[in-house]
Formats: structure tokens, sequence, C-alpha cells
């Protein structure tokens, strides 16, 4: 009975989970904790007069992730690899050191955002923040590959909590598909930044690393690439209808509020609206949360033990590669740690991230696209000379927004 | 002529360049190496300057020092040269890129390499891939040895000497030098298996495409199903049904099986027609049968046979069979009445006749028997093999107990842990 289960129901459902892998994966551990926050802020601070953003942000996170996986369908190397190959050992030493502290602040701000989910149910932050710490060690490190790849799989179905939290809110429908497709933007330097802020955190330097691990791992081949581009596609999508109803969510319960910190404020904020919509709220922060602290931590030291040429691979013992579990342990403990501290900055660590990420990203995005257009790499995967352009231009404008969301942010720290 | 005993890549590129006369030529781009020796022998240098860079025949270099490189002739006497078809740029094709370590059984990562004099000639010796390589090549080598210094230690070096160097660089692989063939071929397959899947899909086809059939067949039947099949999907169809011939054909249904049917009956129509057949009679079996596990590579002797002619039909027969430790007797008819094992026969009289020999109650299993059947009947009559017979009680196979084991073996103990980051 239960294979009969197993191969009626569940098969058919790793079958499609096999096609549309990596990319939906990536594209929803993107939507980690302060990336709700930030959401969050975006429609209880400014309304519904983002939304029309989540179009150029699509487009963006479609190209830059379509990039990652045409790298990895047609080298069959994760891009750290590509990168110490193409560009010698100093870049590669000194990009893997900054994606490291800015790693480190990112899963710290994945452990923020798992203390705040946490106290919205009523438990203590000492207790959540280390027993989040013990499963995702021990259920990387110790769980088998099915487990791990169950609970991704339903840890992806969890975000729909926003959409029903979306619909809950009971937002004016009307008004939300008018100011999806209407561009406005107030002169104001807060509310530029909060745009650019918006796509900074849709666009993160270390999924282009994890992206292409994926990718490569499943092994597509280049006859098969137009799959790797759907999925893609898709991933992005849906990714972006999340953070769609989590804007909407929040400005339909909380426009206007003249500030918000951090995404536990807006889920407790939901609260009087409707227990439903509050709950849904916070479980998404706290599986988000989890979800990305499970990711980022391992895919960090996955790429960095790449790019330096140590071991790597939780199939090795500790004996065979110390330095991968040094470091993955090391980033878990001290991203828990710092959380943990009495009067942690937190709002000071999650903007340092956010420095840290726009310091990385035009830097990677440039490596990215000097590697893809050559021809010797790439063969006939290699871009053609239009899309070359059109990703110059793209990257040339997202670097500006980049320059413009780091010259305000470190004016903030 | 030799002018230095040993050196860093990473301390020569860069260095100075400079004439007879001392004028400066411009800074070393690369060394290029001749393949096919066990420590290749240094054959030209690349030297940048303003326009293309130039060329040298290694020859024109009279000596290194630790301030420049000095050639033999004034910058206007200089005969640019080309590189050539086996000759390799170490800067540009080795440093920073993997490479197998034979002796090590694993992938590593080149920080930098050793030339040194041998045999009267410069030559590549060595391929660094510790820490102290890694600081060398981000000038933090003398910070290092300090700091280390502190706790009494030193960063350690780790050379892989290159006669245990497989490169993975594609001009030596597309020459398919018979020295570097010669290396992998060495390995133990399981141990090659397990450097074939630390491998990115690209260089797994070229590794397993330059490797005799034999060998590749021998790591194939070690790898798991996943690295199976992405190696066989990496592959040309004509390399691949060559591979397939060698491998077992009980294991080669298993892998053609779960190819999707077009490349599967393009891999068994290129295939030797005998495997071919053996292959397609297995694959009428499912997966999770005792058919399916199945080896139609065994002995089986005619009934009435002396034991000094069976040890001869053993001779010739042996070679291809899977085991030849237990010997099954068939009737005229084709039918199984009875077993012995190898021990039996070469401790009986030559004259003695198989029959007496026999064990005439052979536990058998049909094509249809599950696995956990088939494994608990040969674990209670300790079995190393079982025979696989049809109603009319012919022969169709053997299962091995390698194979039983590893079909109910838990899933979770054959593979352990996400295979996104497990390589």
């Amino acid at each position: 009975m239960r294979t009969l289960l197993r191969r009626r129901l569940l098969l058919p459902l790793f079958a499609l989970f096999a096609v549309l892998g990596p990319a939906i994966i990536t594209a929803n551990v993107d939507n980690d904790a302060p990336g709700i926050a930030t959401y969050s802020k975006a429609g209880a601070v400014y309304g519904y007069s983002m939304l029309w953003l989540l179009w150029p942000t699509l487009v963006v996170l479609v190209v830059v992730q379509e990039i990652c996986a045409r790298m990895g369908v047609a080298t069959s190397k994760g891009l750290a690899d590509l990168i110490r190959e193409h560009f010698g050992v100093k870049v590669t030493f000194i990009l893997m050191v900054a994606l490291l502290v800015t790693n480190l602040a990112n899963t710290a701000g994945e452990f923020a955002g798992l203390a705040g989910g946490a106290e919205i149910f009523h438990l203590s932050r000492y207790i959540a923040v280390p027993l989040g710490a013990l499963i995702i060690w021990l259920v990387i490190l110790r769980g088998s590959y099915q487990s791990v790849e169950r609970i991704f799989l339903l840890a992806c179905v969890v975000y729909l909590a926003y959409p029903i939290s979306g619909i809950l809110a009971r937002p004016d429908w009307h008004f939300v598909l008018r100011e999806s497709v209407r561009p406005a933007l107030k002169a104001d330097v807060n509310a530029v930044a909060m745009a650019v802020g918006i796509v900074g955190t849709t666009i993160a330097p270390w999924m282009q690393f994890y992206l292409q691990a994926t990718v490569v791992e499943k092994g597509t081949r280049a006859s098969d690439y137009s799959l790797a581009r759907w999925d893609v596609i898709i991933g992005s999508v849906f990714a972006i209808i999340v953070v769609f109803f989590i804007v909407i969510a929040c400005a339909a319960t909380l426009y206007p509020v003249a500030e918000m910190e951090t995404a536990a404020q807006a889920a407790a904020a939901l609260a009087p609206l409707g227990k439903y919509a509050s709950l849904l709220f916070a479980i998404g922060l706290l599986n988000a949360a989890l979800f990305a602290a499970c990711i980022l931590p391992l895919s960090t030291t996955y790429s960095i033990c790449e790019g330096i040429g140590w071991e790597r691979g939780v199939g090795r013992t500790f004996r065979q590669a110390p330095q991968f579990y040094l470091l993955y342990t090391g980033m878990i403990v001290l991203g828990a740690g710092i959380v943990l501290l009495p009067k942690a900055p937190l709002l000071r660590i999650m903007l340092f991230s956010q420095v840290m990420n726009g310091l990385l990203l035009p830097v990677i995005l440039i490596l990215m696209l000097l590697l893809v257009t050559r021809k010797s790499l790439m063969g006939e995967l290699a871009a053609s000379r239009s899309y070359a352009i059109f990703c110059w231009v793209l990257c040339a404008l997202l670097i500006a927004l980049d320059l413009f969301l780091l010259a305000s942010s470190i004016g903030m720290v | 002529m030799i002018f230095f005993a040993e050196a860093f890549l990473s301390d020569l590129v860069r260095m100075n360049v400079v004439d007879r006369d001392g004028i400066s030529v411009g800074r070393l781009q690369d060394v290029a190496v001749k393949l096919g020796e066990a420590f290749p022998p240094a054959t030209k240098i690349t030297v940048r300057r303003r326009g293309e860079p130039l060329v040298l025949p290694w020859s024109a270099v009279r000596s290194v020092s630790t301030e420049a490189i000095t050639l033999n002739e004034p910058l206007a006497e200089l005969e640019p040269v080309q590189i050539e078809e086996g000759e390799v740029l170490l800067e540009e094709s080795v440093l920073d890129k993997q490479i197998v370590d034979v002796e090590g059984h694993r992938v590593v990562r080149v920080n930098d390499l050793k030339l040194g004099a041998v045999n009267g000639a410069v030559r590549l010796v060595a391929a660094g891939v510790g820490t102290r390589s890694l600081l060398r090549r981000l000038t933090l080598e003398g910070l290092a040895i300090r700091l280390w210094g502190l706790f009494g230690r030193r960063p350690h070096e780790r050379l892989i000497g290159w006669e245990h160097v497989h490169s993975l660089d594609p001009t030596s692989q597309h020459l398919q030098l018979d020295l570097e063939r010669a290396k992998l071929a060495r390995l133990n397959p399981a141990d090659l298996a397990d450097i074939i899947g630390e491998l990115s899909a690209l260089d797994r086809a070229t590794v397993v495409s330059s490797l005799d059939e034999e060998t590749a067949a021998a790591a194939l039947e070690e790898m798991d199903f996943e690295l199976q099949q992405s190696v066989l999907n990496s592959l040309e169809d004509e390399k691949a049904a060559d591979i397939l011939d060698e491998v077992n054909p009980d294991d080669a249904a298993d892998l053609v099986g779960d190819l999707p049917r077009e490349r599967a009956d393009q891999l068994l129509n290129l295939m030797e027609p005998e495997e071919a057949s053996d292959v397609k009679q297995l694959l009428k079996y499912p997966d999770d049968t005792a058919g399916g596990l199945m080896t139609p590579e065994f002995i089986a002797v005619p009934s009435g046979m002396t034991a000094q002619e069976a040890i001869g039909y053993l001779r010739k027969a042996g070679e291809e069979a899977e085991t030849i430790y237990y010997c099954y007797v068939v009737d005229s008819n084709g039918r199984l009445i009875g077993v012995f094992e190898l021990r039996d026969l070469i401790v009986a009289p030559p004259t003695k006749a198989i029959d007496e020999i026999m064990v005439r109650d052979v536990v058998a299993v049909s094509p249809g028997t599950s696995h956990e059947e088939t494994a608990g009947l040969m674990a209670r009559y300790n079995l190393l093999a079982i025979p696989v017979v049809d109603d009319q009680r012919r022969p169709l196979g053997i299962v091995t107990i390698d194979d039983a084991i590893e079909a109910v073996l838990p899933a979770r103990l054959k593979k352990q842990l996400p295979r996104i980051f497990a390589r």
C-alpha cells in the first residue's frame, strides 16, 4: 500500500520537481528573511505604489539567473570554479573572503528573522535560534538526500502562505491592478532607496553561485538547455508572485506607517485584521528564514572550497574535508551566535549585509558577463552579440542602482 | 646545460626577461612543456611585450636567477617560434585547473607547478596542491611562515610528483597519450569510479573516452546509478556502445533499460550482436525481480563429462563467466540437474564423472522471484550465486551475491546525503 501510494502520488510530484528543480528552489530561497522585511516595508510604507517595480525586477532576475544556468549547462562547472580557472587565484581569494563575510552577515539576518518569527508564537529566541541552528546542521550533515529534497520541496510549498495571507488581507483589487502597471516614483531619496532595495535584495550575489551549482549537479545537457531556461522563468515568476502578495498584504493592512524595521513587526501588526493572516505571515517568515539559513551557509562553504580547491561535500568525512566542515559549522554557529548576543545590533547587521551584497554584486555580474560571452568556454551557448549588449546595459543599470543603494546605506550606517 | 635546480612557476611568471646584453625584452608570461614523458621537458617560453607575445624556444634561455631570465642572444637575433601540437602552456592550461592525483585517488586543484632539472633538462616535476603553494600565489608566503612559526609549525607544501598526475587539460586528453591512459588504468576500478564522479560532466566525458574500453567498463560497474547515467549521457554513441560491450550484461541491461527508448535502441544497434542480444534478453524482466538482477554469463557443463573434461571446459569458458566457483550441470534437454563447486572439481580424480560430484538438489529461483526472496534464499543456503530457471527448469542466468546485496540494501545506506553538494 505504501509503495502504491508512493508510486501513484509522490513519484509524479518528484518527477515534476526534477524538471523544474534548481531555479525554483533558488528563486524561493531568494525570498529570505531580510528580503521579506524589505518587501513588507515597501508595502507598509509606500502602499501599492511600488508594485510596478516588480516587472523590471522580474526581467533582471530572469536574465541574471539565465546566465548562470547557461554557464552551468555549457561548462558543467560551478561559478567559483570558472572564476578561479579564468581570473586566477588572487581575484578568487578576495572574492571568496568577501562572499564569506557577506554571507555570514546574511546568515545572521536569517537567524534574526527566525528569532522574530518565533517570538510571534511566544517562543523565546534563546530557544528558537539554537534549536533552529542545530536542526539545520543535522539535516544537512546527517540527513539523507531524499529527506532533504522533501524538506526543500515542502519549504517551497509553504511560500503559498503569502498569497493566502495577501488574499485574506482583502486588498482593493481594482486599485492593486492599476498600481501594478502604472510606473510612478516619488522624487524622494527614501523612496528611491526603497525601490533600489527591492531590486537589490532580489538579486543577491550568493544566489548565482547556488543556482549554477545546482544546475551543474542536475547535469542538464546542452540540448536540453531550453528546459533549464523554462525552469529559470517559472522559478522567477513564482518568486515575484510571492513578493507581490507580501507587498499587497502589508499595503492593504498597514499602509500608511512612517517606518518599519523587521518582517516580524509586519506579521505582528497584521494581527488585529485577522488571526490567520498574521499567523500565515509568521509561518512564511519562519519557513523562509530556516530555508535560507539551511542553504546559505552550505552554498557559501561549497563555493569557497570549490574556488580555493579544498575537498568539499557532505559525502566526505571530517578528516577528508576539515575546511569544509569547519567553515560550514562556523558560519552557522557565528550566524546564530550574533543574534543571541544581548543588544545585538541586528539592524546594523542587516544593513551591513545589504552593503556587502551591494559591493559584491557588480563584481560578480561583470565576471559572469565576461565568462558568458567567451566563445572558447561556452561553445554554441555563448551569448549572442545582441543578447550580450542587452545584458551589459542591464548590468550597467543594475550597478548604477546598486551604487546608489550603497551610498544611501553607508549614509545610514 | 643546467642552470637551476628547481623553481616554482609562480616565481618565474612575470619575471623580467633580458637579452644577452641585459636589454629588457619583456616579462615571462608562460612556459610550455612537451607532453608524453613522465616528467615533461620545458620546450618554449612566451614573453609578454607590446604587441604579440613572443614565443621563444627554451634553448634560447641562458640562465635563470632570482632577478631575471637571461637569454643567450641579443634581442635583434632572437628567432620567434610557434607553440606546436603536443605542447601545453602551463600557466594558461594547467595552473588553477583540476588534475587527478593518481596516487591519492583524488581530484585536486593546482595551486602551483614546480620545475626542476632532471636528466639534463628542465622538466615539470610536480604540482603544488597544498596551503603553502596557495599562499605563495597570494604573495602571503613570508607572512604565513612567520605566523605558522609562532606555533612551531610550517605551512604544508604538499607536492604531487608529476608522474602521478593525470592532467585534465583538453590538449593532453585529445592526444590520447598511452602514458596518460596507463596512469588511470593502474587505478582500482572503484577508485577510478570515485575520481570520475568528482569531475565535471565535460571532464568526465573526455576522461572516460580516453580510457580503454575494459578499464572504462570496470569503472562504470563500480559507479552508483546516477553517475552511470550521467557518464553514458555524456559519451558519444559509438564509444558508449563499445564500453557497454565490456560491461557485465546484467549491469548493461540495467543501464540501457533506464535510457530514453530511442538512445537505448541506438546503443543496442551499435553493440556487438552477441552482447546486445544478452542485454535484450535481460531487458524483458522487470527491475525488481531476480530476472532483472541476473547475468546470463555463467558456467553450464553438460552431464556426462569427466572432471578432467570439465576443467578443460572451464579453461575455455571461464573467462566470460561472471563467476566460475559454481558450475551448473544440465542434461541433454538443457534442464538444470545439479551444481558443484570449483573446489569439488579440483580435488576430484580426473576420471570421475561430474554427475558423481555434483549436488542434485539445486536451489533455484524463477525470473519473477522478488529481490528480497532471492537474497533470503542465498542467505539461508549460504550461496555466492543462485541460478534463475524457466518453468522447464532450464537455467537462464545466475544472480550473484554482490548484486543481491545491493538490491536489498536500504536506499539510505547506498547513498547518503544531498547530491547537490556531495560531489
